[in-house]
């Protein structure tokens, strides 16, 4: 086999191996994303770009503080705050 | 629309980093119409030789020395075209909005009888510093309304008002010809209340055009001058106190002991200062008594009073009014001080406890919000007479224009407002709207809950619902207590409002949230049945009434709603995927509130009652 066809084989083999590990990926990020909560995801995609988890807001029953004293807020903050927590983070188009 | 020039004067003393940023900001809007005069009150500083090349556009006065804001304007009014509408203007204000002036013109040219128009007036860091004034003959102090609140996008229409602050003024040629110049009596401050109140005697009315909203730098030409500005305040206040003390005081025309709660974070209180506030408006003097603290059911002390100028003067008025109104439980009412005696209250189920029946009977007359509440009490064995005074909600603060915080995701959101127990029913929410979605729709609801009860754990109790992962997803905001004037930017953040409890003595978030545009899923049972209907809102089919079996001693022996789960589950679902249809309610539901169901109405009422008990 001439030098150039080695390579075009030894690519469309490495090609093969990256889409079925892409393929087993993909199936095992949609298993997670059936089952896990929004937050979970959040976390998770936030660690895959390397960035920490978000802080735990308590807007869900998990980071839940049970008091009963009344914090004074500002309904600015309280919504952005809370729209944070549960929105994906946005990393632009991929580049 | 009349086509009237109008000549704009600016008003400068030193500090030429305002006027130019003030001229600078000027000259990018729309000053079709217009011309403009910078008076140089006799700076000392480098204003003389930088205003020389703004001379191509402008006209400047140069005062010898400074004659203060009186006798800088008054140069300058005379010099305007004499068919020319004036435009008082600070240096210290910078324009952002390019047709202030063209909306100007056009409020005070179509506003009945307008004389005089200012404008919603902003801080640099975004605080609403002005919508108007009010002056109160009790401290003879001029107040601005909305001072210092964040500025969410209360006070955007035109509304009429005592007075406004000339850091900008728009004055009709017809009120200059009418009573002349500024008075001379001030050097400073007070000169435009007093100027406003003289348009007033002449027959024009003052008005804020909300649509208008500048910038101002308060006091930044006398600012750092602590000794001068006190100095010319007191001078001022003195003589505005002689000119116009009696004609203030002459406004009311009548006056009520109000006995109640204001100072604390509950529906009571909020509506007092509401119906306080109307009150004043309309000439009733009104003096404020804290009803509960130590030997009544709710022994706490009131907390001091806040911020806020008008009950604070309320709260400290003598006197004794012949008529004093409780408003609160009516367990509280063995306690009014009046010689005729009022007392207002409401429950929020079908009858009430015999103690409130037996101390309402020692009234002259009982007031409810609701037919509901009126036939409740009637049935309940009251003898007195019994009158209907609705509550209200105050467009300037809940209306569609509010500023929300919206999810940027565009997920639905409906959004319920309540405090965790048997009578808000929660869970039927919670289950119902878990149920009804899944949780790959785009669709969430915000439960904003409190729980001030040490004996209930809210999140075990959610947890023993045992939602599923995969239903509707749901995000709780617990025990966070907002401004209540930003309480309008909390509904405007949501779709749709949703009141699922089992009786309401009157509701007052539903009745905000509807007035914000919002549609509403309601209950259709109780006070909501005073307010809802199937043209501006989702009322909520009810099975049956039920005990009404509660922590409340109150409730004991009463029925209260069933809603019904099955039609609740309908509505949230027909509300998510009928999107326009429910917009439609919602703007029909806002419209609704803003004509019918503000405080004015209530203080109507109310003023009617107090006239005829007076008799």
């Amino acid at each position: 086999m001439s030098h150039p066809a080695r390579t075009i084989a030894y690519l469309e083999a490495r090609i093969a191996v990256l889409e079925r590990r892409l393929a087993e990926r993909s199936a095992a990020l949609r298993a997670v994303a059936r089952d896990a909560c929004d937050e979970d995801l959040i976390n998770l995609s936030r660690a895959a770009m390397g960035l920490p988890p978000m802080p735990r807001a308590g807007f869900g029953l998990r980071g839940w503080k049970e008091t009963t004293t009344l914090a004074p807020s500002e309904v600015e903050a309280t919504m952005r705050e809370l729209w944070r927590s549960v929105t994906p983070p946005n990393f632009g188009d991929g580049e | 629309m009349t086509e009237r020039t109008a000549t704009l004067v600016v008003l400068a003393w030193n500090r030429w980093d305002l006027t130019r940023r003030c001229l600078d900001s000027l000259r990018q809007t729309d000053l079709t119409g217009a011309d403009v005069i910078v008076v140089d009150n006799g700076s000392t500083d480098e204003t003389p030789q930088a205003l020389v090349p703004y001379s191509s556009w402008l006209k400047v006065i140069r005062n010898p020395r400074n004659l203060g804001f009186v006798g800088g304007n008054n140069v300058a009014i005379g010099e305007a075209e004499p068919d020319s509408d004036v435009v008082l203007l600070n240096n210290d204000v910078e324009f952002r909005q390019p047709d202030w002036l063209q909306k100007l013109r056009r409020c005070t040219h179509s506003a009945p009888q307008a004389g005089i128009v200012g404008c919603r007036l902003i801080l640099p860091d975004g605080r609403l510093l002005h919508a108007g004034t009010f002056i109160v003959p009790d401290t003879m102090w001029g107040q601005q309304i909305g001072s210092l609140e964040k500025d969410v996008g209360q006070y955007t229409r035109t509304r009429e008002v005592d007075g406004i602050v000339f850091a900008c003024a728009y004055l009709r040629r017809e009120v200059l010809d009418a009573i002349g110049h500024l008075s001379v009596d001030f050097e400073s401050y007070f000169e435009d209340t007093d100027y406003c109140l003289r348009a007033r005697r002449a027959g024009f009315k003052t008005y804020v055009c909300g649509d208008v909203t500048l910038i101002h730098n308060e006091h930044g030409s006398t600012a750092g001058d602590d000794g001068e500005f006190t100095r010319i305040f007191q001078a001022s206040r003195d003589a505005f106190r002689k000119k116009w003390g009696r004609s203030l005081e002459s406004r009311y025309k009548g006056e009520v002991l109000w006995q109640s709660i204001m100072n604390f974070p509950t529906g009571y209180a909020a509506s007092t200062r509401e119906i306080l506030r109307a009150l004043e408006r309309r000439g009733v003097r009104a003096s404020y008594r804290y009803v509960y603290g130590p030997g009544t059911p709710y022994p706490v002390e009131e907390p001091e009073p806040g911020g806020d100028y008008l009950m604070n003067v309320i709260s400290r008025r003598n006197g004794s009014p012949a008529i004093g109104v409780v408003y609160g439980q009516a367990d509280v009412f063995h306690k009014n001080r009046g010689r005729r005696k009022v007392g207002f209250t409401m429950l929020e189920v079908d009858g009430f406890p015999s103690d409130w029946v037996r101390q309402a009977n020692r009234m002259d007359e009982v007031w409810v919000p609701t037919e509901f509440n009126r036939l409740g009490f009637l049935e309940s064995g009251l003898k007195r007479p019994i009158h209907k005074i609705p509550l209200a909600v105050d467009p300037d603060y809940f209306h569609p224009g509010i500023q929300g915080f919206p999810n940027p995701s565009g997920e639905f959101v409906f959004l319920s407002n309540f405090e965790w127990g048997e009578r808000k029913e929660p869970w039927l929410l919670l289950k119902a709207f878990n149920d009804v979605f899944s949780n790959a729709e785009p669709v969430r609801l915000v439960c904003k809950i409190i729980n001030k009860d040490p004996a209930v754990r809210v999140r075990d109790e959610i947890r023993r619902l045992r939602l599923k992962d995969s239903g509707g997803r749901i995000s709780f905001i617990f025990n966070r207590e907002f401004p209540y004037y930003q309480l309008g930017a909390f509904y405007r953040s949501a779709d749709c409002y949703v009141s699922a409890g089992r009786g309401e003595g009157w509701d007052m978030p539903l009745m905000e949230a509807m007035a914000c545009g919002l549609p509403a899923i309601a209950t259709d049972w109780g006070a909501h049945t005073e307010f809802v209907h199937e043209g501006i809102a989702y009322p909520l089919k009810v099975r049956r009434t039920v005990p009404a079996v509660a922590k409340c001693p109150y409730y004991e022996g009463f029925f209260w709603a069933d809603p019904d789960p099955e039609h609740l589950r309908f509505l949230l679902r027909e509300v998510y995927e009928n999107r326009e249809e429910a917009k439609g309610r919602g703007a029909a539901a806002a419209r609704e509130m803003g004509e019918r169901w503000t405080w004015e109405h209530s203080a109507e009422k109310i003023i009617a009652r107090l006239q005829e008990l007076e008799r």
